[in-house]
């Protein structure tokens, strides 16, 4: 067995899995592995992934002729999920979508198709989550900052929603866990942005201001709920506990 | 009445979004519409839930009354001229302060407004028109709107307010014209329907039209829904799923929302509810309104005349199965898809998924669990490849005491004694009686 070691991006991995397949070992005989998972295993060889751009755009350009975009799109949030085996899992998949086309995204049945299947909901309800459950506040100078804890990377994916809707505002998203934010300008694009430490993370805090719409929010909230059916345990399973310390109506005023 | 010239505007929210909370519809849902340059917001058509509140209900609008303030007297509303409580009222440029920032804090998708009614129905719904329009010309709000047409009002009024909202809605109330009558004595049947057709033609009007108009002036893009009280008068589920049926049909609506009664006056024309409001049975008619809707059930099959009322121990689904055990089992890999869409533990999801996936394999009960099928429920009514997933009695009985679980099939014996009953050792429903002797020798040579 051989396995092939890459770093935990897109690029990474599509690298991976393009140096697994061109070794020329047979699908059985290679794995991939993101570098510093997993434990070391006996009677194995490791090979360290070298990533270049040439070999990305290859293996995008393979998966869009031969199996469409819907598949690429599986394959790109799969690749935000925080399973760490989810590069084989990855590869797996490839070798299905490439050898049956387009309509390998309907084969459940198969283990393979199914793993990345559940990957990909995961990942999108998450998303989807965090769109309705992200929380913005205001700095003194008209910046709309949000702080969230995905488990998964999904600030990416958020961040076309907002530049649609908020696209006059200047906002960011920030990813407390992974310590990178979305950075969105007026009027014009929104881009990544990874920093290394907390320092961002404590200017960000420090500097709002916006106690009297979140008074104001926390009031609404609490008059909208109908006391004779009240049922926390409906809320919960609407609103899971991990998102609230992140949500003004569940912090109280500090 | 007290009305408060002085009242901040926290004070307010408080008063008026707890006077709109017994409004049941708070979906964001019905049109997708872009962002656009210089305005702010969006909308989304399957909508977004922004939060949940402590009684489980989606938040996704801000849902206030304009103004509590109102001229009728209707028994079961808690804002009635009759009650004596805090009054308030918001003026449009606090409704629209409110609206932005809160969209801006991605706190709402959007505003729901209501209102009591202030000296006309007239005044008020102009109210609301002047509202909604400083809201989307002068503070540019491109988010979604809900508001209520009131009945009575004019109709150049209401199609002027339809220009500018995405939904709009009238309650029904009370599901039929008598119950109407006797709790709010005020309103009308056919005032409540007038503005219904009004804004159903308008809505098809708008999509019959070759030129279409300009951009963002669409009659109501996200449709109409309406809202009817259940157990505050005595009609029968039956009752209610036919008029919901009805205006599905014949008004295009696109929600009827139920609201289980809360009794928040003390009124002698109002029922006492001393188990709290009438959650199974709100419970029973949005799990038979979404068979209405997305399953091709009509009402005629899930309850009729002699049988008015939801089960309480299964749902519609369940219930309408095991009536009809002579369609199933059905086979997984052959069935069309609006068979499938009938067995229970089978949704629209799962089947689309079903029939996607057969297509390049047969499908075995393992891959169902994989597909999204609630193989607990689905298990008796389906075959795989020719099987069932273990030998099951296709028995009505057996499988209602097997989908109703152990821990209430007691409550179903109580409530339903004439159709089913618990087996027991000393129960004759059961034992037939063994034929004596004489029996046996005069059936072996023919003497009976």
């Amino acid at each position: 067995m051989t396995i092939f070691q890459c770093s935990d991006t897109l690029d990474g991995i599509l690298c991976g899995v393009y140096d697994a397949w061109m070794s020329r070992l047979g699908h059985g005989n290679a794995a991939l592995e993101l570098e510093g998972t997993g434990n070391l295993k006996m009677f194995t060889q490791y090979r360290k992934v070298e990533e270049s751009r040439e070999k990305t755009d290859k293996v995008i350009a393979a998966i869009y002729r031969k199996a469409g975009r819907q598949a690429y799109e599986m394959v790109f949030r799969a690749s935000l999920s925080q399973e760490e085996d989810k590069a084989d899992k990855i590869y797996r998949f490839l070798i299905y979508a490439l050898n049956c086309g387009g309509r390998v995204t309907d084969m459940l049945q198969i283990p393979a198709v199914y793993e990345i299947f559940r990957i990909n909901r995961a990942v999108g309800n998450e998303a989807h989550l965090l769109i309705e459950f992200a929380r913005f506040s205001e700095t003194k100078d008209k910046v709309l900052v949000s702080m969230v804890g995905p488990k998964n990377d999904v600030t990416i994916l958020m961040a076309p929603h907002f530049a649609d809707r908020l696209s006059g505002e200047n906002w960011i998203i920030y990813d407390e866990g992974r310590k990178k934010g979305i950075v969105h300008k007026a009027d014009e694009g929104w881009m990544v942005v990874r920093t290394g430490d907390d320092a961002w993370k404590e200017q960000l805090v420090r500097g709002t201001d916006q106690e009297k719409f979140a008074d104001l929010w926390r009031t609404f909230h609490k008059s909208i709920a109908i006391e004779e059916r009240r049922n926390y345990v409906c809320q919960r399973g609407h609103l899971p506990l991990r998102f609230r310390p992140y949500m003004t109506e569940f912090s109280s005023r500090d | 009445m007290l009305i408060q010239e002085q009242m901040g505007l926290a004070e307010k929210l408080t008063i008026l979004s707890d006077a709109a909370k017994y409004d049941v519809s708070c979906t964001s849902s019905g049109v997708d519409r872009g962002g656009k340059k210089g305005m702010l917001g969006n909308a989304v058509s399957a909508g977004l839930c922004h939060s949940f509140g402590a009684d489980g209900r989606c938040i996704s609008l801000l849902k206030i009354l304009f103004t509590n303030q109102c001229v009728y007297d209707c028994r079961y509303c808690i804002n009635r001229r009759s009650n004596d409580v805090a009054r308030a009222s918001f003026t449009p440029d606090e409704v629209c302060t409110l609206t932005m920032e809160f969209y801006r804090r991605n706190y709402i998708e959007g505003l729901f407004l209501s209102s009591g009614i202030l000296h006309s129905p007239d005044y008020t719904m102009d109210l609301i028109y002047q509202t909604l329009k400083k809201l989307r010309t002068q503070y540019r709000f491109n988010g979604y709107i809900h508001v209520k047409a009131i009945p009575g009002a004019d109709p150049v009024l209401i199609e002027h307010v339809g220009l500018l909202a995405d939904r709009m809605s009238v309650n029904l109330e009370l599901p039929t014209a008598q119950g109407l009558k006797s709790l709010a004595p005020s309103k009308s049947r056919s005032r409540i329907l007038a503005p219904m057709r009004q804004i159903q033609r308008g809505i098809q009007a708008g999509k019959a039209e070759l030129i279409p108009r300009q951009r963002g002036a669409r009659f109501v893009p996200a449709g109409q829904s309406t809202q009817m009280i259940v157990g505050a008068t005595p009609e029968s589920d039956y009752h209610m799923i036919k008029v919901a049926e009805a205006l599905y049909h014949n008004y295009d609506l696109r929600r009827v929302f139920y609201s289980a009664f809360v009794r928040v006056n003390d009124d002698s024309c109002l029922p006492v509810l001393p188990g709290g409001p009438p959650l199974l049975r709100e419970h029973r008619l949005y799990q038979a309104d979404w068979l209405l809707r997305f399953y091709g059930f009509g009402a005629d099959e899930l309850l009729t005349e002699d049988r008015p009322h939801f089960n309480v121990l299964l749902d519609p689904k369940c219930d309408w199965a095991l009536r009809h055990l002579d369609v199933f089992p059905v086979e997984i890999n052959r069935a069309d898809y609006s068979t499938l869409l009938r067995v229970p533990g089978i949704g629209v999801k799962s089947a689309r998924r079903i029939a996607a996936a057969r297509k390049g394999a047969v499908l075995d009960f393992a891959d169902l669990k994989k597909l999204g099928v609630v193989l607990k429920r689905a298990v008796y009514f389906i075959t795989c490849g020719g099987r069932m997933m273990y030998p099951i009695k296709v028995d009505e009985r057996f499988i209602t005491s097997q989908l109703v679980g152990e821990e209430r099939r007691k409550v179903w014996d109580i409530r339903s004694t004439d159709s089913y009953q618990q087996i027991s050792m000393f129960d004759d429903g059961w034992l037939s009686p063994q034929p004596t002797p004489e029996d046996v020798h005069g059936a072996v040579f023919g003497q009976i």
